[in-house]
């Protein structure tokens, strides 16, 4: 038992020690190969780290509560985009055009709410089909974004509003509304999942669903809740960076939910459901962006990010792997 | 290549022990997508030449590889890194407006390049340095309608428009230099369909294959760019359709390839090594206070099958 204790604390610590090393690396690196005169671990660069965590790291905190449910999201990229479009679109209609300023909330309430109803349709679709989750958001991943390019052809979607760039630039107590954001998500979710009978469930639905459903649990609904939640955090994803930017390309989050799964999975949550930690995917999301900014703090080439990147995800796997035969082997004798 | 770079600089730099950094200037540039065509490769590389060759300027060269919210952090990175001036390559013309607004409130001029940003940013930039898109989409519209014209179809011609990357301000303002010159100069020819190719080949010969389907009788096809246009080119060769008049712009080595085969007849001759080294040159303009105006173009002139030999081929 012990063993298996401690191949977990080491699971569970190895995203942390990653950035450490992380940290570490590019503060050594960047006195010889920075131009910048200041530190890489600098207290503004690590609160700007924060913020530019918060695009994927918001959608990564959903993402692991499905992933944990023993499903994927492919769409959240998707709906991220449709989300974006409501939100700066509405802005603009008419039947608003009373409420001056005001109409800010209420675009931010359309874009959760349609980010809500996409990732929903998603969940009934799984839970009434059977068909397997994969499947079902790949195609609601080609699907949304053909919506996204229906609406507005090849042109971006924009609308710049000055206020609303305002109010998402602002800070409070030093950190960005975006950095407030998403570490409100990270603790609803945190708690959600560790003080809930809802995300006991989770886990005990992506363990085994069998025996989930033997006992009692209504596998369906649960997983239904569950993509409304991942389609509105992509949509709250998008509302907060959409509002300090204006403009949304109808490109725009492709491949998102590749970087969320990865960030998901270097947090060491099982591919295959029911194990998993909010916090460690709160490591994986810092992990990445971390890397992001510190090969170009470095001034290495933008691209080696994914090679390296790569690598790890293959290696942190490979090692989750070795911890967990090592811990069977240990429990046999 | 640009760790190696930057490595060299900075043991210089070291060795010089700051006697010289009062003198240099820090630039920083943000891209597009590297590597997605040979030009954008190529103007890095031209990027990282010029600023070599300049003893006064240090340079830190990122790739937003086509993510708005990549490119935005990119710019936040390159404020906090405090250069003395950001040279960015919009991925969205209007979406990285207020991470210009903040390096300018930061007191960074900041230098657009290749295309530009939307006019409510314009009070934020310094310059823009890049070419004249919209007269490239008129120059090309009067190629194609030159062509017609001696070939004596300027009263029915039909013909399709590949476009590039969607949001694209390049893509938009090409677009619209040719639809609003082509029936000036040539009101009778229509324009049957447009699609996007994304500057890429493969997608542009898909997007033509379906159009030699769609449509029996088509005279002329506008790509973009010749990277597209040589896609399209292909579509229609294997389809076996002869007779096709195709124009680009962005002069590539296929396109002037395919000008000289007598297959494609005619582009915008534009090199990104003069946008890469205008780009450089306007940041460090302003840097030393000189007057630049606000539009920087630098000159890119018509190339067709008839004047091709006044042009070198291109490296990309």
């Amino acid at each position: 038992m012990q063993a298996g204790q401690l191949s977990d604390a080491m699971k569970r610590g190895a995203i942390w020690g990653f950035i450490v090393l992380e940290l570490i690396f590019f503060s050594v690196a960047g006195q010889y190969l920075s131009l910048s005169d200041s530190a890489f671990m600098d207290l503004d660069n690590m609160l700007l780290l924060l913020k530019q965590s918060a695009p994927i790291g918001i959608i990564a905190m959903g993402m692991t509560i499905v992933m944990v449910n023993g499903n994927i999201d492919l769409s959240v990229g998707a709906t991220f985009a449709i989300a974006a479009i409501v939100l700066l679109n509405s802005m603009t209609w008419p039947i608003f055009a009373g409420l001056g300023d005001w109409v800010i909330p209420v675009a931010w309430l359309l874009a959760l709410a349609v980010g809500t109803l996409l990732g929903a349709l998603n969940g009934l679709i799984v839970w009434k089909t059977g068909v397997d989750a994969f499947i079902v958001t790949l195609g609601a991943m080609l699907g949304y974004r053909g919506i996204v390019f229906m609406f507005n052809g090849e042109n971006p979607t924009s609308h710049l509003n000055w206020t609303l760039v305002d109010l998402a630039e602002a800070e409070f107590l030093g950190l960005a509304t975006a950095s407030w954001f998403l570490l409100g998500v990270t603790l609803a979710v945190w708690f959600l999942m560790t003080k809930t009978v809802h995300g006991r469930n989770a886990y005990a639905i992506g363990d085994n669903r069998e025996a989930a459903v033997n006992a009692g649990i209504r596998v369906g609904p649960h997983m239904l809740i569950n993509f409304a939640i991942i389609g509105f955090l992509a949509a709250l994803s998008a509302v907060v960076f959409y509002s300090e930017s204006g403009s949304v390309n109808p490109n725009d989050g492709q491949l998102y939910e590749l970087w969320v799964i990865t960030a998901v999975v270097l947090g060491g949550t099982k591919i295959t459901g029911g194990a998993g930690s909010v916090i460690g995917t709160f490591g994986g999301v810092i992990a990445i962006q971390l890397l992001r900014k510190g090969l170009g703090h470095i001034g290495a080439d933008t691209s080696t990010v994914n090679l390296v990147i790569g690598l790890i995800l293959i290696a942190v796997l490979f090692l989750d792997r070795q911890l967990n035969v090592r811990g069977k082997e240990e429990l046999k004798v | 290549m640009k760790l190696r770079h930057i490595l060299a600089a900075s043991t210089a730099f070291l060795a010089l022990a700051g006697t010289a950094s009062a003198e240099t200037m820090k630039i920083g540039i943000t891209q597009n997508n590297v590597g997605v065509d040979s030009y954008q490769t190529t103007y890095e590389k031209a990027f990282i030449a010029a600023a070599k060759a300049n003893p006064d300027v240090e340079t830190v060269v990122l790739d937003a590889g086509g993510d708005v919210a990549r490119q935005i952090a990119q710019m936040e990175d390159l404020i906090q890194q405090d250069v003395d001036a950001i040279i960015i390559w919009p991925t969205n013309g209007e979406a990285v407006i207020p991470a210009v607004r903040k390096a300018h409130q930061a007191g960074i001029p900041v230098i657009v390049t290749n295309s530009n940003i939307a006019e409510a940013g314009f009070d934020f930039a310094a310059s823009f340095s890049g070419p004249d898109n919209i007269t490239q989409g008129a120059r090309a519209a009067e190629i194609m309608c030159d062509k017609f014209k001696d070939m004596g179809i300027d009263g029915e011609a039909r013909v399709v428009h590949i476009t590039g990357q969607p949001g694209y301000t390049t893509a938009i303002e090409r677009a619209k230099g040719f639809e609003d010159r082509l029936p000036e100069v040539c009101p009778d020819v229509t324009v049957v369909d447009t699609q996007p190719g994304d500057w890429n080949r493969e997608k542009s010969q898909q997007v033509m294959e379906a159009f030699l389907v769609k449509y029996d009788d088509i005279d002329g096809v506008y790509a973009g760019d010749d990277n597209m246009g040589v896609g399209a080119l292909n579509a229609a060769k294997a389809a076996g359709r002869d007779g096709i008049i195709f124009v680009g712009a962005t002069n590539f080595a296929v396109g002037y390839e395919a000008m000289a085969a007598g297959d494609y007849w005619g582009s915008i001759y534009q090199s990104p090594v003069d946008d890469a080294e205008a780009a450089l040159q306007t940041a460090i303009d302003v840097l030393e206070g000189k007057e630049v105006p606000f539009l920087n173009y630098f000159d890119t002139p018509k190339i067709t099958q008839d004047n091709m030999g006044e042009y070198e081929k291109p490296v990309f």
